[in-house]
């Protein structure tokens, strides 16, 4: 038996099986910083006071144009439900957690973020054409993971609505 | 000998420039205070340790002592005979402790239920929840009460079953059970396996149309608004049929 050849094969089929975990941007910075115990929110007081009061999240227009995306994640559910974006903007969003660790991915997309309680999890996305991405949970959260889906809506950038500084913007019926 | 450092602020002593500078000073607070837009908080309760210490920690027989005063809509069992009025009897105590403290608050509207609220102190809400979450859950008719109804058609029985067994993931509706029991609960989430069928979709269509919106972090008010009418009824017909009580018996 040739142990060399053996031993070439195994780690090369090691290699190989990482390669799938690059193919979602996973951001993990939220991650270190929940193990290093430094948490930023709180998660069983995001109503009462802060960034992610009902009334603020949603799509944010900052004065340049540039966009704000401010979301719950929660069992089992996304809030808001449909979110409403620019094409061809960078997006900045903002996203914590109430309860459990989620995962938000845009399917067909190569964005998936984490999101853990107490921690604000960020990223920086762009789209750069008009759609619409189902937006999953990809961790696994409780009895009703699997139903926790909602959805991105890209529209053109002439068709986005000029938000006022305190309006917020999502694409939901209400 | 001290030097005379006032003299240059002998200006400030003049009173119309002590008046310019409360006017400007007022204005740019005003200008703050109005970029700032106020929060829309929907309710105050927040699930700290402390707070479901403090609301756990009733005494049951004392807690049936006040229940006198809620006997005349809420039933001597905790069973209603008007199907809009909720049945209390069994409900978890945190989920009634909840509604009571957003009653006093004002942040749930009822006409009836806020003075009564606003009379208990923060001891009588915890007795008087601790005394509902004990009392037994029977479905057959022992008094005046409006629980169960007749069974529902069975295509609507089977609706409601699905959604409320698996939800829709298309729509991204989870289901009612994952939070609303008997499979999992989450906190200060009622329990509506006994709970009226008029009041079920008297609810839902308050949270749809944000006549209620004591939900934290809206679950309820985006899970409503995304249900059509016909789900809605047939919600309310599965749960106020006591089918709730005995799951799988309508697959």
């Amino acid at each position: 038996m040739n142990w060399r050849k053996l031993r070439v094969f195994v780690l090369t089929v090691l290699v190989l099986c990482l390669i799938p975990a690059t193919r979602y941007y996973q951001i993990d910075v939220p991650l270190m910083r929940y193990l290093k115990g430094s948490r930023t929110v709180d998660p069983l007081s995001l109503h009462l006071a802060g960034e992610f009061v009902e009334n603020n999240l949603g799509t944010e227009q900052g004065a340049d144009g540039s966009v704000t995306v401010r979301m719950i994640a929660q069992q089992y559910l996304f809030v808001p439900h449909c979110i409403l974006v620019p094409a061809g903007v960078p997006v900045h969003l903002r996203i914590t957690s109430a309860d459990a660790v989620h995962s938000l991915a845009f399917n067909g997309t190569i964005y998936n973020v984490k999101v853990l309680p107490g921690t604000i999890s960020e990223a920086r996305l762009q789209f750069s054409s008009p759609g619409e991405f189902k937006t999953v949970c990809r961790e696994f959260c409780g009895a009703g993971h699997y139903a926790m889906r909602s959805a991105l809506k890209v529209v053109p950038r002439d068709q986005f609505p000029v938000l006022r500084s305190g309006e917020r913007g999502n694409c939901e019926a209400r | 000998m001290r030097p005379d450092r006032r003299q240059g602020f002998q200006g400030w002593s003049s009173p119309w420039l002590l008046a310019l500078a409360v006017v400007v000073t007022a204005g740019s607070l005003m200008l703050v205070a109005s970029d700032s837009r106020p929060e829309q908080i929907p309710s105050y309760v927040s699930w700290t340790p402390e707070t479901i210490a403090a609301a756990s920690a009733g005494d049951a027989f004392r807690g049936m002592l006040l229940a006198k005063r809620c006997e005349h809509c809420h039933g001597a069992e905790g069973f209603s005979d008007k199907s809009t009025t909720p049945n209390l009897a069994g409900m978890d105590r945190l989920a009634i402790w909840k509604e009571l403290e957003d009653f006093r608050s004002h942040k749930r509207e009822s006409r009836t239920m806020q003075p009564i609220a606003a009379s208990l102190s923060s001891r009588d809400l915890a007795d008087v929840v601790a005394y509902y979450a004990k009392l037994p859950v029977f479905t057959d008719l022992q008094d005046n009460r409006s629980f169960p109804q007749p069974r529902p058609d069975p295509s609507h029985a089977g609706m409601a079953s699905h959604l409320i067994s698996f939800g829709d993931g298309g729509r991204g509706i989870p289901p009612c059970q994952s939070c609303h029991g008997p499979v999992a609960y989450h906190i200060g989430v009622p329990s509506l396996a006994n709970q009226n069928g008029d009041y079920v979709l008297g609810q839902l269509e308050a949270f749809a149309n944000r006549n209620r919106a004591n939900d934290i972090n809206m679950p309820m008010r985006t899970i409503s608004t995304l249900l059509t009418d016909e789900e809605r009824y047939a919600l309310a017909e599965y749960y106020g049929s006591g089918l709730g009580l005995e799951p799988g018996s309508n697959r």
